[in-house]
């Protein structure tokens, strides 16, 4: 089993590199100057060139990489284009914030999820299951970015019981776990948990179904064992899977904020992305696609490890 | 808005495989037969592809036909039975129109994503070995990316326009589908009757053609269904950014984007778009789901 | 235009609402948080980014220029007032030097003395790139309001001299968007990059807290040379809300106190629950940017006057909730540039068609013509809705338009590269707002045949020597009675030419809480917060 563990972690070192050389191409593929956004209204072509030289622009693509990589290796992101601060200390300051969004959005969706699950499974068939998976349906093909306008204009602008943008009054260094900043947290907490709801739902829901149709679990029910040791049974057996599905949901809330963090002014990874894709802002479109980019590829291999150690037929190939 | 990954690859035993003959496909149109839900959505589905198509004799009006005078108009007013936008534009019209172009952004990347995806994939697995190791861990790099993330990356990168969209969606697309074939592909050919026929001498093109083919398609047709949905929100997400369909022309997204501002003077105009992506994107999931359990394909 | 509070049917009942919501947290007494357009906090280290918003929130707020905007009334056009400088004039004998006798005793934030050496030191880092203190970013933010600029010297503590490289006539306007650092601040790191995040400067609010992204804190600088600009606010809270909605829902959900152009079509609602809605004419202008290099369709004045006259800007106003004048050229009537053009510029779709007809077009034969416009971008209004709306104007008397829409920075970009830039695409004009505060920025960095890229933003490569005679007769005219009123002949043969596609002059509409008392919205692009206060 180790083997096999050494094995994915060894395997994440060309996946992540192959990452740095997407992220890398991406940002250059992209038409028109980089400095476009850095120089103001009407600068000379002069000044421009200028410019450019100064953030190393001007040198050819592999050489670009090569000292971008080498930089990055060492924790070093390169200076952001628009206010010419350190691209990882603002990654630094959005991260946090992304994460405790994720985490709090991913908690609500699985224990809602897989309350609405575990009750349209272990009833299939009745209306609680028909209930239980509209919904789960409705989680994952509602647009979200669009739920979250609507939930701020009902609770926030009509019923004015939360506010309706921002992390809360001290900006995201004055953060605290009191009512006064989480209550920034609920509207978009929420707008975001609808995904891995829906998702978590039908992934109980089957799980449940399927294990209660197993044979020897009808047995031990029709032998008259406690409903306890059946759901017992189920939770044991359920648990890796729904783990599973839960790991990489929160891994796609860090990278698919994006859109819910613009509608929130949230000062997470999604805003600074959704910002330095309008301003051009290459070394910090880099520097935010890579680290969620990688961070994704860490947890999905957190993920595998985890099965493994709880469930050795579970490996992924 | 994600796309679930396939944890567990599409599993299909032996007599599942056996059973594609006429006597299955029977079989999966009864089960549909029963499944008024189905059907019921297929139905929705159906009528919004069909409007879509037919919006130019189906809207009454020209949907860039601008007028202030008559801008905002609430639903049900005579003239534009759903009202007017923050121009005067018809929204009936808008919606119609915009409906092509939504279902367009949709569908397309997924059907293209289908084609090379699905053929990277069955490549991959007819073929193995070295051929195998390249298409897949390529497909592992894109793979390390949310999909979200990798669709607003690339839009991101190339800029705002209907092809840029759709390009970065199929992108998106095309390692799952391809991850799916080439699992599917392999079962299929490790199967006991596949490796008799090779044995047999049977060329690798009518393998692929008779045997493999009609055991794949199946599954990543359906997997490619529960995509749809995704994508068409995903579209709308990117044309909600500014990153998708550019103006006049309607598209969902962006009414939802541009009206967005008019939600204090009417909300029940302004939440239209919104609900149409949802509809569309749910009838979508649900028939995909529908036709999944009726074919009996595991995910 | 005057402030008003409406209230209507609503007010009931959002009020009730308000009563039994969860009170918003209480805040020092005094303090005001703003909701900008920008999408950042403007760079805070001297010369601000983020175009004027940048200038009026964070420049001229920690910062002064040597001549300043009088900002206190909001019934006239401001006018220039002593900043750093008490007094400046030009030498009668040659008219290139200009000597600048500087304010006693004033002092920057850090405690350090504002002298000389200060206005040297400051215009060394923008235009001498061997000097320790240059930065060529700030440098590209500002040296363009000024291309004529030659030097500057010491002529004693107080006295400093410039040099222009030809008469320049309009050189106290443009000295407005230099803004003077501490030298003393800047020593104890020597990088701009960390003055930033603790600026210094000699303005009314010190920058206390800096987030990129999420928020700037200020509160009062009591020792300002001038009493009466010394703030009454406790702190000033800079918020960056691109969005329109979003911003509108922080101003009603009471997060902020003022925002900066609320979504037009949000303004009853707004009006509804109690807030005051404020607005003012200010030398603002929305049009086309004409390209004029060969090929381009609107080298035919008939067309450029066709299109004039087809576009519906009442309706346009309409769309901004009234909150917009029509224009009948680059600058408002009552102007003292206005001067007296034949070309009435209102819509009259039978006479464009006719124009049409006469260029050899028709409903037939349409005239295609690409334009490249943005999405969103300070002073740009609502862009998309507008350009749509014109769109089908212009369609109904014969000319199709194509739009390539790109995202405001891109937009600038091409504005700066030009017409003829393989950026451009071939593109055959651009919407981008343009400011008419100063004669400079409102003609000649358009109008002057020599400024084209890569020296300046006549972006469509206009040339008429006619109008660069009458240019470089306002440039040397130093009587400002004069200059008006070769100015205005400029504008006279600009408008009689239909150089642009003028539509509307914003009327820049802040929404604030009731609680926010003593804001005089001037007629500028700049505003004084120094005598608002909460109640």
């Amino acid at each position: 089993m180790f083997g096999y563990i050494l094995r994915r972690l060894l395997y994440a070192v060309p996946i992540s590199l192959g990452v740095t050389v997407l992220v890398f191409a991406l940002v250059h593929i992209a038409p028109g100057d980089p400095l476009n956004a850095v120089v103001g209204g009407d600068a000379p072509a002069d000044v421009v060139e200028k410019l450019k030289a100064d953030y190393g622009f001007d040198k050819p693509l592999p050489v670009q990489y090569a000292r971008w990589l080498g930089r990055a290796v060492s924790g070093d992101l390169g200076l952001s284009v628009v206010n010419n601060q350190p691209v990882a200390n603002a990654l630094a300051n959005a991260i946090p914030n992304t994460l405790m969004l994720a985490v709090v959005a991913t908690s609500f969706g699985f224990v809602l999820g897989a309350l609405l699950g575990g009750l349209a499974g272990y009833y299939q068939g009745t209306w609680i299951d028909k209930l239980a998976t509209a919904f789960g349906v409705a989680g994952v093909s509602i647009p979200h970015y669009w739920l979250g306008i609507v939930l701020v204009i009902i609770f926030a602008v009509e019923l004015q019981w939360l506010p309706a943008t921002g992390i809360g009054p001290g900006g995201s260094e004055g953060w605290a776990w009191d009512w006064l900043h989480v209550r920034h947290l609920v509207l978009p907490a929420i707008t975001l948990s609808v995904i891995p709801c829906g998702i978590i739902t039908r992934t109980v829901r089957a799980t449940v179904a399927e294990i209660l149709s197993l044979e020897f679990v009808q047995a031990l029910s029709a032998k008259g064992l406690l409903h306890r040791r059946i759901m017992m049974h189920i939770v044991k057996n359920a648990a890796p899977t729904v783990l599973a599905v839960m790991g990489l949901q929160l891994g796609y809330l860090l990278g698919g904020s994006i859109l819910v963090e613009t509608v929130f002014n949230w000062p997470g990874t999604g805003y600074l992305l959704n910002d330095a894709i309008f301003r051009r802002d290459i070394p910090m479109l880099q520097g935010t696609i890579l680290v969620l980019a990688l961070f994704f590829v860490g947890l999905n291999l957190l993920v595998d490890v985890v099965q493994t150690l709880v469930d050795p037929r579970m490996r992924r190939s | 808005m994600n796309i679930v990954t396939p944890a567990a690859p599409a599993q299909i035993d032996a007599g599942q495989v056996a059973m594609h003959s006429r006597g299955y496909w029977t079989t999966v149109l009864q089960r549909l037969g029963r499944d008024r839900v189905t059907l019921f959505f297929a139905s929705i589905v159906l009528i919004i592809i069909a409007s879509a198509l037919m919006a130019d004799v189906l809207a009454p009006l020209d949907p860039h036909k601008a007028s202030m005078i008559k801008r905002l108009k609430p639903v049900g007013t005579p003239g534009h039975i759903l009202g007017t936008d923050e121009t005067g534009r018809d929204m009936l019209s808008r919606l119609l129109f915009g409906g092509r172009l939504s279902l367009f952004m949709g569908i397309t990347p997924v059907l293209a994503a289908l084609l090379i995806g699905g053929a990277l994939g069955i490549i991959a697995g007819f073929v193995g070995g070295i051929t195998n190791m390249l298409i897949m861990r390529t497909m592992d790099v894109f793979y390390a990316f949310p999909s979200v993330l990798l669709a607003i990356a690339i839009s991101g990168a190339l800029g705002a326009g209907i092809f840029n969209a759709i390009l970065s969606l199929t992108l998106v697309f095309i390692p799952p589908l391809a991850r799916v074939a080439e699992s599917v592909t392999t079962q299929v050919r490790n199967l006991d009757y596949v490796e008799a026929a090779r044995a047999s001498g049977a060329k690798a093109g009518t393998i692929i053609r008779v045997h493999v083919l009609a055991n794949v398609l199946g599954a990543i047709f359906i997997y490619a269904t529960s995509l749809i949905s995704v994508s068409i929100i995903l579209a709308s997400g990117l044309s909600f950014l500014g990153l998708g369909v550019k103006p006049p022309e309607p598209e969902w997204g962006l009414m939802l984007n541009t009206l967005r501002q008019a939600i204090y003077v009417n909300p029940v105009l302004a939440a239209l778009p919104g609900v149409m992506i949802f509809v569309t994107s749910l009838s979508f999931n649900l028939v995909s789901d529908g036709l999944r359990s009726a074919m009996d394909i595991r995910m | 235009m005057k402030i008003r509070a409406l209230r209507n049917y609503f007010a009931a009942v959002s009020l009730a609402a308000l009563a039994c919501s969860s009170v918003t947290p209480a805040l020092a007494q005094g303090t005001l948080r703003i909701g900008m357009t920008a999408n950042d906090v403007p760079l805070t280290w001297g010369q601000p980014d983020n175009g004027f918003e940048g200038y009026r929130f964070v420049g001229l707020t920690i910062y002064d220029a040597l001549i300043n905007w009088d900002l206190t009334t909001s019934d006239k056009p401001s006018g220039l007032i002593p900043g750093l400088a008490e007094s400046w004039s030009v030498d009668e004998a040659d008219k290139t030097k200009w000597t600048f006798k500087l304010r006693k005793g004033v002092k920057f934030h850090d405690g350090s003395e504002f002298d000389a050496d200060a206005v040297v030191f400051n215009f060394e880092k923008l235009f001498d790139a061997k000097s320790p203190q240059y930065n060529a970013r700030q440098g590209s933010l500002v040296n363009f309001r000024m291309p004529g600029y030659q030097g500057v010297k010491k002529i004693d503590k107080y006295t400093v001299e410039f040099t222009t490289k030809e008469p320049d006539s309009f050189f106290p306007f443009q000295i407005c968007y230099f803004l003077i650092a501490s030298p003393a601040q800047w020593a104890k790191t020597k990088d701009w990059n960390k003055f930033a995040q603790e600026p210094s400067g000699t303005g009314p609010f010190k920058l206390e807290k800096l987030a990129a992204r999420e928020r700037a804190e200020f509160v009062p600088f009591k020792e300002h040379w001038d009493k009466s600009r010394v703030p009454k606010l406790d702190k000033l809270i800079l918020l960056p809300l691109p969005d329109p909605s979003a911003r509108t829902a922080a101003l009603l959900s009471g997060q902020v106190d003022w925002i900066e152009a609320p979504a037009p079509d949000a303004i009853p609602r707004i009006k509804s629950q109690g807030m005051t809605v404020v607005s003012n004419v200010y030398p603002h202008v929305w049009p086309w940017h004409f390209s004029r290099v060969e090929g381009s369709p609107w080298n035919d004045i008939r067309v450029r006057k066709a299109a004039n006259l087809a576009v519906d800007r009442a309706g346009i106003v309409q769309l901004l909730g009234g909150f917009g004048v029509p224009a009948t050229g680059h600058v408002v009537k009552g102007s003292p540039w206005y001067g007296t053009p034949k070309f009435e510029i209102k819509t009259d779709v039978s006479a464009a068609k006719k124009l049409m007809a006469e260029a050899g077009y028709g409903p037939g034969k349409p005239l295609k013509v690409k334009m490249t416009i943005s999405a969103s971008g300070s002073g740009q209004m609502l862009p998309l809705q507008m350009n749509e709306y014109i769109q089908q104007n212009l369609k109904e008397v014969g000319i199709d338009v194509e739009y390539k829409v790109v995202e405001w920075q891109a937009l600038l970009d091409i504005w700066r590269a030009g017409a003829k830039a393989p950026q451009a695409e071939g593109t055959h004009g651009v919407n981008v707002s343009y400011t008419t505060q100063d004669p400079f920025s409102a003609f000649t960095r358009f109008l002057r045949s020599d400024v084209h890229a890569p020296k300046g933003v006549n972006f469509g490569f206009y040339a008429d020597p006619a109008m660069d005679a009458l240019l470089k007769e306002a440039q040397v005219t130093f009587d400002a009675k004069g200059r008006d009123a070769v100015l205005a002949k400029v504008h006279t043969k600009e408008v009689d030419d239909a150089l642009f596609l003028w539509v509307v002059h914003d009327v820049a509409p802040r929404a604030m809480s009731p609680k926010v008392k003593g804001f005089v919205q001037s007629q500028n692009w700049f505003q004084s917060l120094s005598g608002v206060f909460i109640q």
